[in-house]
């Protein structure tokens, strides 16, 4: 059973598509990353799948339920990391995780395994008692970072990983994604650090004006755009839409 | 000043784009709600007016006491809520940090910012003081020139409180600079309160002395033949100098209000002098020492077993670390223990169980208005407040329907406690009967359960996202609205309770025989508004959170 569909997905705000007929389909094991430029449609189709829009129309379904119908259930296989991450100000660190902790009912043991292993590796030990509203951007990136891998998703949904944390705490989240797709985990991730996805990606995805104007890996990629570094693909696909206006040389949307 | 100009348009815009966003039902529906209130004020203050002018002798001196005694209120009332605001405003906004990177000169973003705090925190009494000197002048047949008069001076006395309560928090935090925002919101509370007891104690020791008699007029003559309320050296007495001014034949009213503008210029230009010397010290100082402490045990040091605890534990640790909860929580209670209290003299000012019982329910009546009041302030927000962490919830198993619940169950515990403390207290003092005694309690957990509910209905129905200030939530279009709403719902209830009651004191009292019909029917219709009053507005709350997007 694949983890995630994604069939005709449509959002509108206001007179304005924002995401005009997405389909997805990722299955065990597999990272896939979102390129494209601002005001692509990336976190909105994060949003939608992670439950915190509704969709105008089409259909998500994780681990074969459907979002619309049985969101309770459907997201108990989540995992979400915005972009922006807000902890409550006046809870530290760990009061935070904890409080993830509980909503998930993470059991005993795991919570204490899975915490201490997490603390040492985003080292967040001398400072997870004090409140967070004396954390940095990057502090605060390593704690939401903690409570996603402390309550064990199988599809994780993670906007910009790496926006704020430091060179070392960057090597240890591309490694875990790495462990955390070799344990069997779906990773959908939505970036504008091409190097990072050409590194993690088991799948790529350009989104241009709220349509998926690719999808697969990077030879594909490299053969269609006619360019072999990533950069050079991701702006000559740029480009082109720009200069089209409409979809360009690319394959239209397609499910995988 | 160019600067401070730059600054205050960008907020003045920003203020003009919200109200632009509004759609026209909502925008139509919030100008309705605020015309009614101030109607609604004016035409009770006309009312009671009227009554004072009509007593003979002592009504037109009690009336102006009366005046006198608001206008004190007020400023007190200024003081407590800029002082809060002022925090907020002025050190811990994301806003401040911006304003702070730029080259701008700090008086500039000082002055820009008590502007702000000036409006946000005195705009809900404006909109009770504008009737009531309204109401004032109509009653006493002031001449035209009355009204321009008075309502520049009510602007202008406004001033004043913000200018001190952003100087007062200046100076604290630049004396100690490593006092968190809890610790300097309470001293400059502290200090408010001990000032104004050592000045009136001082000036005028006859507003603290408690009146015993038990003939009214006796009392009444007392109450006029009171001295001013707050003395030569407060701006109230100037104001209610301007107001009265008209009435007694205009004397010394180009003298009370230039003073009270020489005195609100030299309070903006003391507090202007002080923010040059203290404004970034102190807005440094909070940035440094705030909020570094360790917190080694509380509820959430570790995670507790049911999601619903979790809930509660979240919700009690965000709101005691929030010094303007708390803080203005048990402003709160300390003034209704302080009323409560003060209920004990009331069988020596009415010895006939007939008043008793008609002050027992104006109690009831008053204290559903006080709770109304609290759930506004401190329910209306709860939701707007899961803006830190929406993202979380709305992707987590855990249903905004369970989420909710959960808020409205922990939040009628305590709104039980408060009515219930109050009710039962107060009426042991007014001693009641027994009936009564039973009876009102009952009552009151209606109350509770529907205040809650319309507070945290309405509160995730008016999500208000980009406020972290949950004084500001609920000062908003949909606190505003909700707040109608509370007050409307009370007012329903104690009309649907009159007929039971009329036929009781009848009963009671006249020896009159009891129309069962009525009073059962008034307690059934109690109970079916009720019902729906507790569960519609969670369902429109409930089903606002999970059609909206995030």
């Amino acid at each position: 059973m694949p983890r995630l569909v994604i069939k005709d997905l449509k959002k509108k705000f206001n007179n304005t598509w924002a995401l005009a007929g997405l389909n997805l389909q990722l299955n065990k094991g597999e990272i896939f990353v979102l390129l494209g430029p601002n005001g692509a449609g990336k976190t909105t189709t994060l949003k939608l799948i992670a439950g915190l829009l509704r969709p105008t129309e089409g259909e998500i379904i994780v681990e074969g339920i459907n979002l619309s119908r049985d969101p309770i259930r459907a997201k108990s296989f989540l995992g979400y990391v915005p972009d922006e991450p807000f902890i409550y100000n006046k809870l530290t660190g760990r009061e935070f995780i904890n409080f993830v902790a509980g909503i998930y009912k993470v059991g005993r043991k795991e919570y204490e395994a899975r915490l201490a292993t997490l603390m040492e590796t985003f080292d967040i030990g001398p400072w997870i008692d004090e409140l967070s509203e004396s954390y940095s951007h990057g502090m605060k990136q390593r704690v939401i970072m903690c409570q996603l891998l402390l309550h064990d998703p199988d599809l994780v949904l993670i906007d910009e990983p790496l926006v704020g944390l430091d060179p070392k705490t960057s090597k240890t989240v591309r490694e875990l994604f790495i462990r955390l797709k070799e344990d069997g985990k779906t990773l959908f991730i939505s970036t504008h650090t091409l190097s990072f996805a050409r590194e993690i990606a088991t799948k790529i995805g350009i989104i241009s004006r709220g349509q998926l104007k690719f999808i697969g890996d990077i030879g594909e990629l490299s053969r269609i755009s006619g360019k072999k570094d990533i950069e050079d693909i991701y702006l000559k696909l740029s480009e082109d839409d720009a200069a089209a206006g409409v979809d360009p040389l690319l394959s239209s949307p397609s499910e995988q | 000043m160019r600067d401070f100009l730059l600054i205050f348009r960008v907020r003045v815009r920003m203020f003009l784009a919200s109200i632009r966003s509004l759609s026209g039902i909502r925008a139509a529906s919030f100008v309705f709600v605020i015309c009614c209130f101030i109607l609604g004020a004016y035409y009770i203050f006309i009312r009671v007016f009227g009554y004072l002018m009509s007593v003979e002798v002592i009504g037109p001196g009690l009336l102006d006491r009366l005046i006198e005694m608001a206008l004190f209120v007020f400023l007190i009332m200024l003081l407590f809520s800029n002082v809060i605001t002022s925090f907020s405003t002025f050190y811990h906004s994301r806003e401040i940090d911006f304003l702070f990177s730029l080259p701008v000169p700090p008086t500039s973003i000082y002055l820009a910012k008590l502007v702000e705090n000036c409006l946000y925190a005195s705009w809900a009494t404006l909109t009770i003081a504008l009737p009531l000197v309204i109401a004032y002048g109509v009653k006493t047949g002031a001449p035209a020139l009355f009204y321009p008069l008075s309502i520049t001076g009510i602007i202008v006395y406004m001033v004043i409180p913000a200018a001190i309560a952003s100087a007062l928090i200046a100076v604290i935090l630049r004396i100690f600079p490593k006092l968190g925002p809890r610790e300097v919101i309470i001293i400059s509370l502290a200090l408010i309160l001990g000032l104004t007891y050592l000045y009136i104690k001082i000036n005028n020791p006859g507003l603290l002395k408690i009146f015993e008699t038990e003939n009214e007029k006796t009392l009444l003559i007392f109450a006029s033949q009171l001295t001013t309320v707050g003395g030569v050296y407060v701006p109230s007495t100037w104001l209610s100098n301007i107001l009265k001014g008209f009435n007694d034949g205009a004397s010394g009213i180009a003298f009370n209000f230039l003073l009270l503008l020489f005195v609100t210029v030299s309070s903006v230009l003391i507090s202007f002098m002080i923010a040059r010397a203290c404004y970034v010290r102190s807005w440094l100082s909070t940035g440094e020492h705030a909020s570094k402490r360790r917190i080694r045990k509380s509820l959430l040091f570790h995670p507790p077993r049911r999601a619903v605890r979790t809930v509660l534990y979240k919700d009690l640790l965000t709101f005691v670390r929030e010094p303007t909860q708390w803080v203005q929580l048990s402003v709160f209670l300390i003034l209704l223990a302080v009323y409560i209290l003060s209920l004990r003299r009331t069988p020596i000012y009415f010895a006939f169980p007939l008043w008793r019982t008609i002050v027992a329910f104006a109690n009831f009546a008053y204290i559903s208005f006080v709770l109304a009041t609290l759930g506004v302030r401190f329910i209306f927000p709860t939701m707007s407040l899961e803006r830190a962490g929406i993202w979380f919830i709305g992707s987590s198993p855990m249903s905004f329907r369970k989420i909710l619940l959960t808020k409205y169950f922990f939040n009628l515990i305590t709104a039980v406690v408060i009515i219930e403390a109050l009710l039962l207290t107060a009426n042991l003092f007014i001693k009641i009967d027994t009936g009564l005694h039973l009876l009102m309690p009952v009552f009151g957990l209606f109350v509770a359960a529907s205040l809650v509910s319309i507070n945290l209905g309405l509160g995730s129905r008016f999500l208000h996202f980009h406020e972290d200030n949950p004084s500001r939530i609920a000062a908003g279009s949909g606190g505003i609205i909700t707040a109608l709403i509370s007050i409307a719902y009370v007012g329903i209830a104690i009309a649907i309770l009159a007929t039971p009651a009329y036929n009781y004191l009848s009963h009671t009292f006249m020896r009159m025989p009891v129309n069962y019909l009525l009073v059962y029917s008034g307690f059934v219709l109690f109970i079916l508004f009720n019902a729906f009053t507790i569960v519609i507005p969670l369902r429109i709350g409930i089903r606002s959170l999970e059609r909206r997007d995030y």
